[in-house]
């Protein structure tokens, strides 16, 4: 059992996925229960797995018996139990969070566990086809997430997603034709010795380089191919904009720095600096674009989705620059963000049942009437900006310091304006929170008949701020994982 | 110097934080909502005042709250230099306490529940910038400080206080990315950002470039807060805070924050050997030198009191800035010991224009003509701190401002010597006005007033900068100064809250406090008093101890 | 030269049309049915270009038996067959929601859901 637990942690999920739809020929609302039961024994997997690669280093895996190269790897390191610790424990969050608001289909927990699996499937495995079919897998589940929301205006976001999806996944499918043609290999460890043996000048190299990166940084949605993402989060149900704000595009990011790291390598990067040049570009004009536009949108969820676009840059900015200070900050705001987006996107859905406002100009003047929500909403706001000493501002630290060292000042420049950038898009909102007049008047959503907000839901929203400021105590913590994480970054 | 570890300096932050849920929850409870801040502040003056003799006799009180990673080790610390702005800071919150529930209840403020909390906030965070023991520690505490003053400032909740506190904001967090950076520069350069007397030494043998960089981020950084020009708009702005706010705040706890940033780079991070080696504290007297100039011609064009004393705050701000920057024993004693100095005359300024405020809700100077009869000790106090201000001896300011033109003279700083002096005339040329028409002149007879109300270069339509309020009065005067009954014109269709005096003149009230509450006159006196203590018996008062004690302990400076 | 490019590398060539095909008709279609097709050329592009990549001249069927060798490489067919169970999911999804926004709106073309929208 013990040296399962890391495929356990993939399987679980799926065969939990395989019970609403059949319970549903009996019973109507077990979906939610069975999501929970699985979650929590996905959760003490989760703790298991990390609990064995804190104390004996790590994991490896080979599914079915075949060994690497030749079958398929499961790996699991410091940066590993990480990601699957955030994912169990956004999963109960958001558990607690639906129980009242919804959906409450048994078809929802279904994908909702399948998403958990995809989630998970791309966290642990070292294999780049694998981490395909993972991507596909948690593509599938979130295009379903999303178009699980009332009327027919999220099933076109979620067509959109779709497509550009697809699109994305393709191309990183078409990457890992070429590094197959480079190498003949797919397990990514093995990739790491013959891509270099292969020589990183070689144009197989650099094409499958250009294609995988190009294609996750659609599913992590950097700027300009992040279009898919408003929509998406804007018009899916809110404990879907919260779960999949909150993990979706971070697993992307993270695979993108298992990619760069573990496949690649730093000596890539090293030996191509225009790779890294470009990356940190792309990077740096999404922290700026993805900000700008955040404070051109009226919808508060359209402004954080580009909050996002914006939030990403900065993450990938920090793995790009890859010296070992970046990449800890880069995966600090990684899990930071996170927490404090999937916190947002729930606090909206709050404020939206008890108020009924969704726009920047509707937030005016209602602090009193959600104080819980408005309160945490506002200081996941001030943690976002990176105001001291919550998470947001520790990853930017990081980010920074590794970026002085690097030596490279126009990042570090673009990386200081993100903080006044950020706060242009979420100042107007605490402002209009607490010092405006309300422009929604009380009775209109009372007529409404305003919905009732379960305890759950608040206490979800309360405890991702409180994460949001503790998270930064655990940064030595996250720095002692990177340290047991299997590749090797940038000397200072 | 021996370091003690100490649970004090974290109490001392802790104390008015941990204060903040309590105020809240006592929202239906005004009284006993204001006995807790009350308390809190006693209890936090307390705990900073235990620490002072062992300061003074070379203990430093250290706190280590935790390692948060590279280079973000949070620690507090109880130095002479943090002592003296924790002190100051901690005193005079008791004094504002006090007339914070005089000025709210006399105006019937809306949300003052917020309005204590958030003040409760800020005081944690200002002893948090006092006691933070490296640049990181000083930067999370500087942005709360930050966070924690914008309800404040957008207290009013109209347009124009949400204006000024989205400046506010803009300028402030400006300010905190830089410092950001040049923190992290330092970090990178040295290996740490821990305050050292005399400056960190590695940082002598860095990179002069960079090291050049770090000190200008830093320096210009704290400047926002500290308002040196040409960063400075946010604070006239900021007067649209209630007064205690303006007070507490706007003229101690957070510009001297800035202030106090500044004050540690330059003593205990360049240090003043490395600072003349890199030749970038001269940029800085002279950023300094022209700020204080500046800020005092403005102030003559204010006709808005509480406007004047924000462009008087800017230039008395740079006094301070100018003493550190010229790097000399006596100029840094006397810039430090600005820091209490103003501090208390500038409080004792606001609260009186606060009182004014209360009481007969006039805020522009041209209104004030023979307020001394309806408001005669507040306006005795103003004269007192106003004499202060312009360096009239035994009062605070004369001792500073001595020790600062000493230093500069022996620093053969001729040009800052007589940029001081000059100011100092200027000080009187915009405050002697306020209170001689007070108390010699009439409603119905006082003398025009040109700096305020004529164009500049004496050409084209009038116009105050003012504000808008200033903006208006100003041409009202303007167009009524042709009649006889100037008066009548002028404050004709102004309610009762627009200002001024009442249709038949002000009242007389007597000397004996028939003319506001002692919640408000027991502070004015009592910053007064403390403003001409300092001048008399700067030793006794305990500050200039600190301060030779922080000059006294920097290697390579005559005490 | 080139001819010899031409004539050795026409797989690639029908790999690059029909990946231009595709994103083409992805960006530019209006229609969202159209849009789908399109993704699906484009995929078919990928698995054309992973399944020439395993030929191998005078290769046979990689089915182990007595002296046939050499073989094509099989792990390509491999995981194009999973490719393509992948694609074809994706598809149903994708035209289960066409159905439902043609249900709702009575149109799949992307304009005139944007007008609708701004009703």
């Amino acid at each position: 059992m013990i040296d399962h637990l890391i495929v356990l942690l993939v399987v679980l999920p799926i065969l939990g996925a395989a019970v609403p739809p059949l319970a549903s020929l009996r019973y109507d609302r077990v979906g939610w229960a069975v999501a929970t039961a699985t979650a929590l024994g996905h959760a003490a997997l989760a703790g298991a797995l990390a609990w064995t690669v804190w104390t004996d280093g790590v994991v490896r895996y080979a599914v079915g018996g075949f060994v690497a190269p030749y079958g398929i790897e499961l790996v699991a390191d410091g940066l590993t139990i990480l990601l699957v610790a955030l994912i169990s424990a956004v999963s109960l969050g958001v558990l607690a969070y639906a129980r009242h608001a919804g959906p409450h289909e048994n078809s929802f927990y279904s994908q909702f566990l399948l998403l958990v699996a995809g989630l998970s499937g791309m966290t642990v495995t070292g294999d780049v086809f694998n981490l395909y079919v993972f991507l596909e897998i948690t593509g599938l589940a979130a295009y379903g997430l999303v178009a699980s929301g009332p009327g027919a205006r999220s099933a076109v976001a979620a067509l959109k997603y779709l497509i550009i999806g697809t699109i994305g996944a393709s191309l990183y499918l078409l990457g890992v034709g070429y590094a197959l043609a480079a190498t003949g290999t797919l397990n990514m460890a093995d990739l790491s010795d013959k891509l270099a043996a292969a020589g990183y000048d070689s144009t197989l190299v650099l094409t499958a380089f250009g294609l995988i990166v190009a294609g996750l940084l659609v599913k992590v949605a950097l700027f300009p191919i992040h279009t898919w993402q408003p929509d998406a989060y804007a018009d899916s149900p809110d404990s879907v904009s919260a779960f999949i704000s909150a993990l979706v595009s971070t697993v992307s990011a993270y695979a993108l720095a298992r990619v760069l790291f573990s496949v690649f390598t730093v000596d890539f990067l090293e030996a191509v600096p225009i790779a890294r040049q470009a990356l940190v570009a792309v990077a740096c004009v999404s922290i700026v674009a993805g900000s700008a536009l955040a404070v051109a949108q009226s919808d508060v969820q359209r402004m954080l989705a580009y909050s996002s676009v914006s939030q990403f840059g900065l993450v990938i900015a920090g793995f790009a620059i890859a010296t070992p200070l970046a990449v800890v900050g880069a995966t600090v705001h990684l899990v930071g963000h996170a927490v404090m987006k999937g916190g947002l996107f729930a606090a909206t859905g709050i404020i939206e049942r008890k108020t009924g406002a969704t726009t920047v100009g509707g937030y005016a003047g209602i602090a009193g009437r959600a104080p819980a929500a408005t309160g945490a909403f506002t200081l996941l706001a001030l943690a976002m900006v990176g105001v001291p000493p919550a998470v947001g501002f520790m990853g930017k630290w990081y980010i920074v310091l590794g970026a002085v060292n690097a030596g490279s000042w126009p990042v570090v420049a673009v990386l200081l304006a993100s903080t006044l950038l950020t706060l242009a898009y979420f100042a107007r909102l605490a402002e209009r929170l607490y010092f405006a007049k309300a422009t929604i008047a009380p009775e209109a959503v009372a007529a409404d008949g305003g919905e009732r907000v379960s305890t759950a839901m608040i206490v979800t929203v309360v405890v991702a701020a409180v994460l949001a400021v503790g998270l930064a105590a655990a940064v030595p913590v996250i720095d002692q994982l990177i340290d047991m994480t299997v590749f090797e970054l940038m000397l200072q | 110097m021996t370091d003690v570890t100490s649970l004090r300096p974290l109490f001392a932050v802790l104390v008015s934080a941990v204060a903040i849920p309590v105020i809240l929850s006592l929202r239906s409870r005004p009284n006993v909502r204001e006995g807790v801040t009350l308390t809190v502040a006693a209890t936090k003056f307390a705990l900073v005042a235990s620490m002072v003799p062992g300061v003074l006799s070379g203990t430093t009180y250290v706190t280590r709250i935790g390692e948060l990673g590279d280079g973000i080790s949070l620690v507090l610390r109880a130095d002479p230099l943090g002592i003296l702005f924790a002190l100051l800071a901690s005193l005079l919150w008791i004094v504002t306490s006090f007339y914070s529930i005089g000025y709210m209840r006399g105006l019937s403020e809306h949300a003052q529940t917020r309005y204590f909390a958030s003040f409760a906030a800020s005081l944690a965070s200002a002893v948090g910038v006092a006691f933070g023991a490296n640049l990181v520690t000083l930067f999370v505490f500087y942005e709360l400080l930050t966070v924690s003053t914008y309800p404040l400032v957008t207290h009013d909740e109209t347009d124009e206080a949400r204006a000024a506190g989205r400046k506010y904001l803009t300028y402030t967090f400006g300010g905190g990315v830089a410092v950001l950076g040049g923190t992290a520069l330092v970090y990178v350069l040295t290996g740490t950002t821990a305050f050292t007397p005399g400056g960190i030494e590695a940082l002598a043998g860095a990179d002069p470039t960079l090291a050049r960089v770090a000190f200008g981020l830093l320096a210009g950084g704290f400047g926002v807060k500290a308002a040196l020009m040409p960063v400075h708009s946010w604070l006239p702005d900021a007067m649209v805070a209630p007064t205690p706010v303006s007070g507490l705040l706007h003229a101690v706890a957070v510009v001297k924050s800035g202030i106090f940033g500044i004050a540690r780079v330059v003593l205990d991070v360049f240090g003043t050997e490395t600072m003349a080696e890199l030749g970038v504290a001269a940029p800085l007297a002279v950023v300094a030198a022209i700020t204080l100039l500046t800020a005092s011609v403005i102030a003559l064009r204010q006709d808005n009191l509480k406007r004047r004393l924000a462009y008087s705050t800017i230039s008395q701000l740079s006094y301070i800035v100018l003493g550190l920057a010229l790097l000399e024993g006596e100029a840094l004693v006397g810039g430090l010991l600005h820091i209490p100095a103003h501090a208390f005359m500038k409080l004792t300024l606001f609260f009186c224009a606060g009182a004014i405020h209360v009481e007969t809700h006039t805020d522009d100077i041209s209104d004030m003509a023979g307020i001394g009869d309806r408001m005669p000790l507040t306006m005795a106090a103003f004269a007192v701190a106003a004499a202060g201000m312009a360096g009239i001896p035994l009062i605070a300011g004369f001792v500073s401002k001595w020790y600062i033109v000493i230093g500069a003279l022996e620093g053969g700083g001729l040009v800052f010597a007589g940029a001081l002096l000059v100011s100092g005339v200027l000080n009187i040329a915009y405050f002697w006005p306020i209170v001689y028409q007070a108390y010699f002149e009439s409603p119905d007879g006082h003398d025009k007033k040109p700096l305020v109300t004529a164009a500049l270069g004496g050409r084209g339509s009038p116009r105050a900068d003012g504000g808008h309020e200033a903006a208006t009065h100003a041409s009202a005067d303007e167009t009524a100064a042709h009649g006889d009954d100037h008066e009548a014109a002028t404050h004709e269709g102004h309610d009762d809250h627009h200002g001024g005096p009442p249709a038949g003149g002000w009242d007389v009230r007597g000397w004996r406090g028939a003319e506001s509450t002692w919640f408000m006159l027991g502070p004015i006196l009592t910053a007064a008093s403390l403003s001409v203590l300092l001048g008399v018996v700067p030793r006794t008062a305990v500050f200039l101890r600190i301060i030779e004690t922080v000059v006294g302990s920097l290697p390579g400076v005559m005490g | 030269m080139t001819l010899d490019l031409l004539t050795t590398h026409y797989n690639y060539y029908a790999v690059v049309l029909l990946l231009g095909i595709g994103l083409y008709t992805v960006i530019e279609s209006r229609n969202l049915v159209k849009k789908v097709i399109g993704m699906n050329v484009f995929q078919t592009g990928i698995f054309l270009f992973f399944i020439t990549l395993a030929y191998r001249a005078g290769g046979n069927p990689p089915v182990v038996t007595e002296g046939a060798g050499p073989y094509v490489s099989p792990l390509p067919h491999v995981l194009i067959l999973t490719a393509i169970v992948v694609g074809v999911s994706l598809t149903a999804v994708a035209l289960a929601l066409v159905v439902r926004v043609y249900s709702e709106y009575g149109t799949l073309d992307e304009h005139t859901l944007e007008e609708l929208y701004h009703d």
